[in-house]
């Protein structure tokens, strides 16, 4: 309750873990056949899964599971709405071409969507459903990361680490791929970059547990031809956080930032006492920090990038309201939760906010934009690749 | 049977929206408990975002003669919120704003529904302080706190909410609203009635304005953790410490179970003989701060086994989470807990705390104590498996000898919880017939009907009568 990003906003008892426990334990009573309440349905997709309440339960409470638990009941039911359903279809590989879908939107992109100046954003030009005149989308990269693993020659003679880029980066940040690899190279690794599929959440937190399973089952079947003494990196909170479930097959899943820190003798050996002449904050992905316990690296890393000039939020734990289709489908409650946000970030003075995870970073990238400020928000790994040149 | 349609009706034209009234017999289960685990789902639901609001729904349930229970977050220790008829729940969780912060006078005003750890932050933000900090700070609406008059740690030094409440504004049982109390310091017109209201446990009206005095915030603090063999020499240690008119703002203590149950937690090893924790904090300029925890570490050298202070914040952080961790840590022990939360003078701790030892060996349960030394409130855990007919009664006996034990000692049956509906049955072994009778007087000269939160504080024969 204390902890919940939507009682903060709502102050209503369904969008806590207690009162859903209640409305779960209410709803075993519910004769079989009888529909759930419109009121039920509402608070079961009110839910960030952002983790916050787990992570602060002295019990150790499930709470999450038990939400998407839920939801994969009300798919059962009532099916997915149409658009999810597609969705899915694409990051589930039922309906091939994804990335030449999103390479031909970038040729296009510009006829429906305009730029904005100082962002790497784009905001509408045609009333397109579920986006407003707020509304702030990535730029869709011309080049995808694909590309850039083509063009790229792999050394070969370090040890090897593993890449799981995910969707986000794959598709529409590329240049995090892109930064995490070359690091990665810097220090001396190997990295193998297979052709992994979807991490599955997005589909998971919907309710469609049979695409999630089968994107989970791709990846193991990949992963069963790699070296198995090499970690898998995760640039992106959310895939980090989908990995734990994995069998990774006695191979460890590590953000970028964890790894960089267990490694900093030799970071800070290549950085020689460079520094980024900026201030910087962070704002800490729910799936990071809640989801995989990471809280201290992400500063540290920031500080040595900066000179010692991190600077933290006052609520650095808050979620930012993203929420991965959160901000799509409950965009009033999102961006309540995205202007507080927004109003930390500023009051720390920094120049840039630091984010590891791709969803987090278009949701301040809106909230920053539409603010009017100049602050950008960036991932750690990218500054750090701009760093080191 | 009250007419639920003519009622949301009524609700509507008055401005409240629909997804603020809920009916759904179901999803209102999720306004019907407390931190007490009982749970009764109400009749309806209503969320008011203002004092018209409130006045309003007060005046429907007034015309359709229903039981109105208020709550706030739902955090309350003695079921205060706990709907016991079928009736109105009043939510106040959406009345959250801060309306004044009046900086020259130190006074803030603000909506009954604010958490309590929001106000502390937004007045931090203009230097100053707002000290009342009971454990659930970062959830219990400062609404709730006025209403059970909630203590916390810092009450040795800093004293309890109601000594923070200088005035509210209080819609009563027919929908009247009514303000109290000002901004002077010195303010001795007509009755007391911002006291009368405070710990009132929601029996006397629905309070939706506070006005609140606050202070400047101390310039430094000093914690000690001090560990001792017995708990019998950590309590003497108490009484010593304000002999030699030493006034820290907290002293908390933790028996041997609660050490049990958060030693892993603690960022530092405790000597293995430590079966009592006092969790000591001054507070006040760094000069006076320093030379008071050279005191403190002088007067309990000959009787601590290990001094510990808390090395920065980080530290202390830790410290606090660990203590405020306790109660569901402590949750381990067994299946159930019978948690009250007694109050004696401190002088008669060392005494209170030797007789709920004699008493835990009596009934041969483990009786968890830990708590706000300092000021004599200590929260008591008897633990047991209700599941046993055999525990379940030693447990209730153990409940009641602590009780006469605690009132024997000049002490009461709830230093910081409120009464509830689940030490109603004991008041009369704390208060005589006529003190009773005159608070009787009082609820029914401001609700007749006995509709406001019936079935709380006064014993069940109370409300027998009534209805």
């Amino acid at each position: 309750m204390a902890v919940c990003p939507l009682y903060r906003h709502t102050r209503r008892e369904e969008m806590v873990a207690r009162g859903k426990l209640a409305l779960f334990a209410a709803d075993l009573e519910r004769p079989a056949g009888e529909p759930l309440p419109t009121f039920h349905r509402h608070a079961i997709d009110h839910c960030l899964l952002c983790h916050s309440c787990e992570a602060n339960c002295p019990k150790g409470v499930k709470i999450t599971d038990l939400v998407i638990a839920a939801r994969e009941e009300i798919a059962r039911e009532a099916g997915l709405p149409p658009g999810k359903r597609l969705f899915f279809a694409l990051l589930g590989g039922k309906i091939p071409g994804l990335a030449r879908m999103l390479k031909f939107g970038a040729l296009f992109q510009g006829l429906a969507w305009r730029r904005i100046p100082q962002s790497s954003g784009l905001r509408r030009r045609l009333p397109f459903p579920l986006t407003d005149d707020h509304t702030v989308i990535p730029r869709l990269p011309r080049r995808q990361l694909a590309d850039f693993l083509r063009a790229r020659k792999p050394a070969d003679s370090g040890p090897p680490v593993i890449f799981f880029p995910g969707c986000a980066i794959s598709y529409l940040f590329p240049e995090i791929g892109r930064a995490t690899i070359r690091v990665l190279e810097r220090l001396g690794f190997t990295v193998l970059v297979p052709k992994f599929v979807c991490c599955g959440t997005a589909a998971r937190a919907a309710g469609d547990r049979n695409t999630a399973d089968n994107l989970q089952h791709q990846n193991h079947e990949l992963l069963a031809a790699l070296p198995l003494g090499a970690p898998v990196i995760t640039a992106c909170a959310t895939c980090g956080h989908a990995l734990m479930r994995y069998d990774l097959g006695g191979r460890r899943a590590v953000d970028i930032s964890v790894f960089l820190m267990e490694h900093r003798a030799r970071l800070e050996t290549l950085l020689a006492g460079r520094t980024l002449d900026l201030d910087v904050t962070c704002h800490d992905p729910c799936h990071l920090r809640k989801g995989q316990g990471v809280i201290r690296e992400p500063r540290e890393l920031l500080d040595l990038i900066t000179g010692n000039r991190f600077r933290d939020l006052a609520h650095p734990e808050l979620c930012c309201g993203s929420g991965g289709t959160f901000g799509v489908t409950h965009r009033e409650l999102s961006r309540t939760i995205q202007a507080e946000k927004i109003a930390e970030i500023t009051a720390t003075g920094a120049t840039v906010a630091a984010s590891g995870c791709p969803g987090c970073l278009i949701q301040l990238r809106e909230g920053l934009t539409n603010a009017g400020t100049a602050i950008t928000a960036e991932h750690p790994v990218v500054l750090l690749d701009r760093l080191l040149g | 049977m009250p007419d639920i349609t003519a009622i949301t009706a009524e609700l509507h034209a008055a401005g409240i929206d629909a997804d603020r009234v809920i009916t759904d017999r179901t999803a209102m289960t999720c306004y019907g408990y407390d931190a007490t685990r009982q749970s009764r789902p109400p009749l309806l639901v209503v969320l008011p975002q203002s004092t018209v609001e409130v006045a309003a729904a007060l005046k429907t349930a007034a015309a359709h003669r229903l039981p109105v229970f208020t709550r706030g977050a739902g955090s309350g220790m003695s079921g205060g919120t706990i709907p016991t008829g079928a009736g109105m729940v009043l939510s106040l969780t959406m009345m959250t704003r801060v309306l004044e912060l009046d900086l020259e006078n130190f006074m803030v005003t603000v909506e009954p529904g604010i958490i309590t750890k929001e106000l502390q932050e937004a007045v931090a933000a203009h230097g100053l302080w707002y000290p009342p900090d009971p454990a659930s700070l970062a959830f219990s609406t400062l609404g709730g706190n006025v209403a059970e008059n909630a203590g916390g740690p810092c009450a040795v030094k800093y004293g309890v909410t109601g000594e923070y409440v200088r005035g509210l504004e209080v819609v009563l049982a027919d929908g009247t609203v009514i303000t109290t109390g000002n901004k002077c310091v010195k303010s001795v017109s007509g009755y007391d009635l911002t006291r009368l209201f405070v710990g009132s446990e929601g029996t006397l009206g629905v309070i939706t304005k506070i006005l609140l005095r606050l202070l400047p915030p101390p310039a430094a603090r000093r914690t000690q953790l001090l560990a001792f063999a017995d708990m019998g020499t950590a309590a003497e240690t108490i009484t010593a410490m304000f002999r030699r008119r030493l006034v820290p703002a907290t002293i908390e203590f933790l028996d041997h179970h609660s050490i049990a149950a958060i030693r892993q937690e603690l960022p530092f090893a405790l000597p293995p003989a430590a079966r009592a924790l006092l969790l000591v904090e001054i507070d006040g300029e760094p000069e006076t701060v320093d030379r008071d925890a050279e005191r403190l570490r002088e007067l309990v050298a000959p009787t601590a086994i290990a001094v510990i202070t808390a090395a920065d914040e980080r530290e202390r952080d830790t410290l606090w989470q660990a203590r405020r961790a306790l109660s569901p840590a402590i949750a381990r022990i067994a299946p159930h807990k019978l948690n009250e939360d007694i109050a004696v003078p401190r002088a008669s701790i060392p005494a209170i705390i030797a007789r709920i030892d004699a008493i835990a060996a009596e009934v041969e349960l483990p009786i968890v104590c830990f708590g706000h030394a300092g000021d004599g409130n200590i929260h008591v855990n008897v633990m047991l498996d209700k599941t046993d007919p055999g525990q379940a009664e030693r447990g209730e006996r153990a409940v009641a000898e602590i009780f006469r034990a605690t009132v024997g000692l000049g002490g009461t049956l709830s230093g910081e919880h409120g009464i509830g509906n689940t030490k109603s049955a004991f008041l009369p072994l704390e208060w005589d017939a006529p003190t009773i009778a005159t608070m009787r007087a009082v609820k029914l000269a401001l609700d007749p009907e006995n509709r406001l939160n019936p079935g709380k504080i006064f014993p069940p024969d109370f409300h027998d009568h009534i209805s």
